[in-house]
């Protein structure tokens, strides 16, 4: 994290759009300096030392904006502007965000707080910022052209407002939402209760994430705005597995994870080993008498979940999106289904036209993750991630909940694979196998076809045959 | 009649040598040094005219030569000027011609006639020597005319050898051309063969439709008609240049190099072109030589309009009843109807005629000249822009979908489908560099004589050639 007050000088290859003497100086002046990220890493908790005392939150692969107490007013200074975030090591987008980064830095405030927000527009297009979930003055909301006049190019607004409720938000443009969404302009708000609150719990470690989707062609770096529905990769804070770090902590801490969703379609959140509440939305904290265990949460298009448990189970415990595809990374959508398919003999016809093509997928995908090809400059191998017994094949929104009993109080650095107590993982078996328990009680159709037909399409198992050396 | 010593006869006995001295005789080898001196500085290859038996078997024995090692250009030329029947046929017509001339420039025969004839008793004897004088007078003029006719049938020869060479030399790259083609066809029919079959199998697996199948089974047709089409391409080309070179039997399983020479790495910058042509190409000297001779031809009709009816006869009639009369006869032509003014008329005509024949010749020469220089440069133009730019951009597009397709981001279909656009640059590739080195036989022809330009004989023609889409 750096800060400088020349910022705008030095920024400018940046933003080659805007240029910097549209913002004035002297106007600069009177901001609260801006902070600018550099690192995709995830950042320690900014533990407050103006204002009113909170638990700090811990952003995934993000970082928390530093304020300034200005005569009892929290001022912070977001910058919207084009970065380039590395969405996993080997790959960068070009993507637009706030003070270096996409996502941008979460603000965390108190419950009670007066914030004063200065927007800093450096983006070829005006924008404006919307304040989600919150309770705020109708003119405050952010929506461009409703409740204000957006900001253009160059310019600073001011948004000022009480942080009236505690609770997990975030903010977002709701000026040609559909592009500067696409594009990565997001970020994340936590109001802390400014008094003990029956219904929200102290906890020992507080995670917060955005769910976000790009559609970046294998190769290219800018995401596709027009897309809709066919996204290749899927990120939580704008990174993708094996970019994401892991959730560390330590054994029997209560762990609390704050997820928005600013995708265009839901995610089944799935933690393994643990249940979990729900114990808050974006609409506030929910009844204690309502809450039920879970191990997996739908998080809808425009929510927020957050869900607490105890972290009492030593491990690596998977935690991930529970649609299958949102566990890879970019992939074709139109490939044929190659499994069963033996064509070692028909590929060296084909190397005659395309020499360097090779033989993969008649045994399934994960060829992809065993075998290293080249690929397209700026692309990441669909499914990847070595762990300690071999490929995860993972991609997209994947992470590890470390849980260890010797990870020291706030200390969220990684401990390293889980040592298994003996006896504790799963083994081949070489014994002989005991004869299956058959069930005999087979029910009949219930409502038979009347006229059927007497030619039935051939369909034969497929059982591996022998050949291996991919 | 030997005996008389008669002045006339003394007069044409003794004029002969001096008129004849230095006159021409056969060369013995049929006037083929000029054609044989063309063939070594134009293009660098030997020429024999096949007289005798030996000289066949020569020839034969030089072609088998040839014909063990993969033919080049040059050796399709030089196998082709040895070989070539009708060349060789043309080489017989040299011959002629020089016998004519040779024939032209000596002396006519001297003639005898004898009469016996019967009158009641009366029987005379008629004899008669007889000398075609006006021959004689025009012998010299003569000679000049039948040279300069040789001369003209000598450059008529040398052109239908270069015009041989240059027509070679297209067929050869032509040749060679349809066979890269028809061989680069062959591998995409195999390949598209072995997406037809991955296609079954992905149907017989459960994994695709019998619709998929068969569409992707449409490739795999359009590959075999393009192959075929490209064989018979093949086999046309090749043989247009086996009848060149005069090949037969077992002699035309010739092989030809597996591609083209590479271009060369600059054009040939020729800004003089034109006025080189001017003096090299053989048309234009013929013409020039045409008008030349028929100026002369022209002046020798005016000479001769009198005296080429002039005879002059020793005559010795004896008869039984009288006593010996000799004596000797001169006829000569009055003309009172016939001044010669028409012949005057027509060798002018056939003059002016000449002289804008010459013109004319001059002026297609130059614009056959620069056609074939700018057709030349255009060609290399194309042929380089092939080369580095539109196969380069084509290996691109494939390496990239490699790399998609390592991805798993596309399918082994989609890249065939990349491969079946890339066949319309690769084609066109051996095409433009076919396109070059043809013309630049045509510019090699147009700087010696009248090129046929363009046309390097049939080339494979690719359907479904803008096909880029995947056909799934």
């Amino acid at each position: 994290m750096f800060s400088r007050r020349n910022f705008f000088r030095g920024a400018g290859a940046l933003t080659a759009a805007v240029s910097a003497s549209a913002v004035s100086r002297v106007a600069m002046a009177a901001l609260p300096e801006p902070v600018l990220q550099t690192k995709p890493d995830t950042m320690a908790p900014l533990v407050p030392n103006t204002g009113r005392p909170y638990n700090p939150v811990v952003t995934l692969n993000g970082w928390t904006l530093p304020w300034r107490m200005n005569q009892g007013v929290k001022e912070f200074h977001l910058v919207a502007e084009p970065v380039v975030r590395e969405l996993a090591p080997g790959m960068k987008a070009h993507l637009w965000g706030y003070n270096g980064q996409s996502p941008g830095p979460t603000i965390e405030v108190v419950e009670g707080d007066r914030v004063r927000i200065f927007v800093t527009n450096r983006l070829p297009e005006h924008t404006s910022i919307h304040w989600h979930g919150q309770r705020l003055p109708n003119g405050m909301d952010g929506v461009s052209g409703l409740t204000q006049k957006s900001i253009q190019p160059g310019q600073t607004y001011v948004y000022e407002f009480v942080a009236r409720r505690p609770g997990t938000f975030m903010y977002h443009p709701h000026a040609d939402e559909m592009t500067q969404m696409a594009m990565g302009m997001m970020g994340f708000w936590v109001t802390h209760p400014k008094v003990k609150n029956p219904q929200i719990d102290e906890v020992d470690r507080d995670f917060c994430f955005l769910l976000n989707a790009f559609d970046i062609d294998p190769g290219a770096a800018t995401p596709k705005i027009m897309t809709m529905t066919d996204f290749n990769l899927w990120c939580w804070n704008s990174r993708v597995f094996p970019g994401i770090d892991t959730l560390n902590v330590r054994k029997n801490d209560k762990v609390r994870i704050r997820i928005g969703n600013l995708t265009m379609t839901n995610h089944p959140i799935h933690v393994h080993g643990h249940e979990f509440t729900v114990t808050g939305t974006d609409g506030g904290p929910t009844p204690k008498a309502g809450r039920w265990p879970e191990v997996t949460t739908d998080i809808a298009v425009g929510q927020m979940r957050q869900i607490e448990f105890l972290a009492d189970e030593e491990g690596d415990w998977a935690f991930h999106c529970h649609k299958s595809h949102h566990t890879m990374n970019a992939m074709g959508h139109n490939v044929p289904t190659m499994i069963g398919v033996d064509h070692r003999q028909v590929a060296k016809q084909i190397t005659k036209l395309v020499p360097d093509y090779m033989v993969m997928g008649e045994r399934g995908m994960a060829d992809m993750g065993e075998m290293t090809m080249p690929l397209p400059d700026n692309t990441l191998p669909m499914m990847t991630g070595e762990g300690p017994f071999g490929g995860v094949e993972m991609g997209g929104m994947f992470s590890i909940l470390k849980v260890r009993k010797d990870q020291k109080r706030g200390d969220y650095s990684d401990p390293g694979w889980y040592q298994h107590p003996k006896g504790e993982v799963a083994f081949p078996w070489t014994g002989a196998l005991p004869e299956p328990a058959r069930f005999a009680a087979e029910g009949g159709q219930s409502m038979p076809r009347l006229q059927r037909k007497d030619a039935t399409a051939e369909v034969n198992v497929r059982k591996p045959s022998g050949h291996s050396g991919h | 009649m030997t005996t008389s010593r008669n002045t006339a006869i003394r007069f044409a006995l003794l004029a002969a040598p001096l008129l004849l001295a230095g006159c021409a005789s056969l060369s013995g080898n049929g006037g083929m040094t000029p054609i044989q001196d063309a063939a070594k500085n134009h293009l660098g290859a030997t020429l024999l005219a096949a007289s005798t038996d030996q000289d066949l078997d020569g020839i034969d024995q030089r072609v088998a030569e040839l014909l063990t090692k993969p033919l080049t250009a040059d050796s399709a030329v030089q196998i082709a000027l040895l070989n070539n029947r009708g060349l060789q046929a043309s080489f017989q017509e040299l011959g002629i011609a020089e016998a004519e001339m040779v024939q032209a420039s000596r002396m006519p025969n001297p003639g005898f006639s004898i009469a016996k004839l019967k009158r009641g008793d009366e029987r005379e004897i008629e004899r008669g020597f007889s000398f075609d004088l006006g021959h004689l007078v025009a012998l010299p003029l003569a000679r000049q005319v039948e040279s300069r006719r040789f001369a003209a049938v000598q450059r008529s020869v040398a052109m239908e050898m270069l015009s041989l060479a240059a027509e070679t030399r297209k067929a050869f790259y032509a040749a060679v051309a349809a066979e890269q083609t028809a061989s680069y066809m062959r591998d995409v029919r195999a390949t598209a063969d072995a997406g037809a079959e991955l296609a079954r199998r992905l149907a017989q697996a459960g994994n695709w439709t019998k619709l998929q199948q068969a569409r992707e089974h449409g490739f795999f047709s359009e590959a075999v008609l393009n192959a075929a089409r490209a064989e018979s391409a093949r086999v046309s080309a090749r043989e247009r240049l086996t009848r060149l070179m005069g090949l037969w039997g077992s002699q035309s399983a010739f092989a030809l190099p597996a591609r083209l020479p590479d271009l060369p790495a600059d054009p040939q910058d020729r800004p003089d072109i034109e006025q080189v042509a001017m003096t090299t190409r053989l048309d234009v000297q013929g013409a020039k030589a045409m008008v030349e001779a028929t100026a002369k031809n022209l002046g020798l009709s005016k000479v001769t309009r009198f005296i080429n009816v002039l005879e002059l006869g020793y005559q010795r009639n004896s008869s039984n009843e009288a006593p010996r009369q000799t004596g000797y006869e001169i006829g000569i032509e009055i003309p009172l109807f016939d001044w010669g003014d028409a012949r005057i008329a027509k060798a002018e005509a056939v003059y002016m005629q000449s002289a804008h024949r010459a013109a004319k010749t001059a002026v297609e020469a130059r614009s056959e000249v620069r056609e074939a220089y700018q057709g030349y440069r255009s060609a290399y133009d194309v042929a380089k822009h092939f080369r580095d730019d539109v196969v380069p951009t084509a290996k691109r597009i494939s390496d990239e979908n490699v790399l998609l397709y390592n991805g798993m981001f596309i399918s082994v279909f989609e890249l065939l489908a990349d491969a079946r656009a890339q066949i319309a640059s690769v084609n066109g590739s051996i095409e433009a560099l076919r396109d070059f080195w043809v013309a630049q036989s045509d510019l090699d022809m147009a700087l010696v004589g009248k090129p046929s330009l363009g046309g390097a004989g049939p080339s494979a023609s690719v359907a479904g050639t803008g096909g880029g889409a995947a056909a799934h």
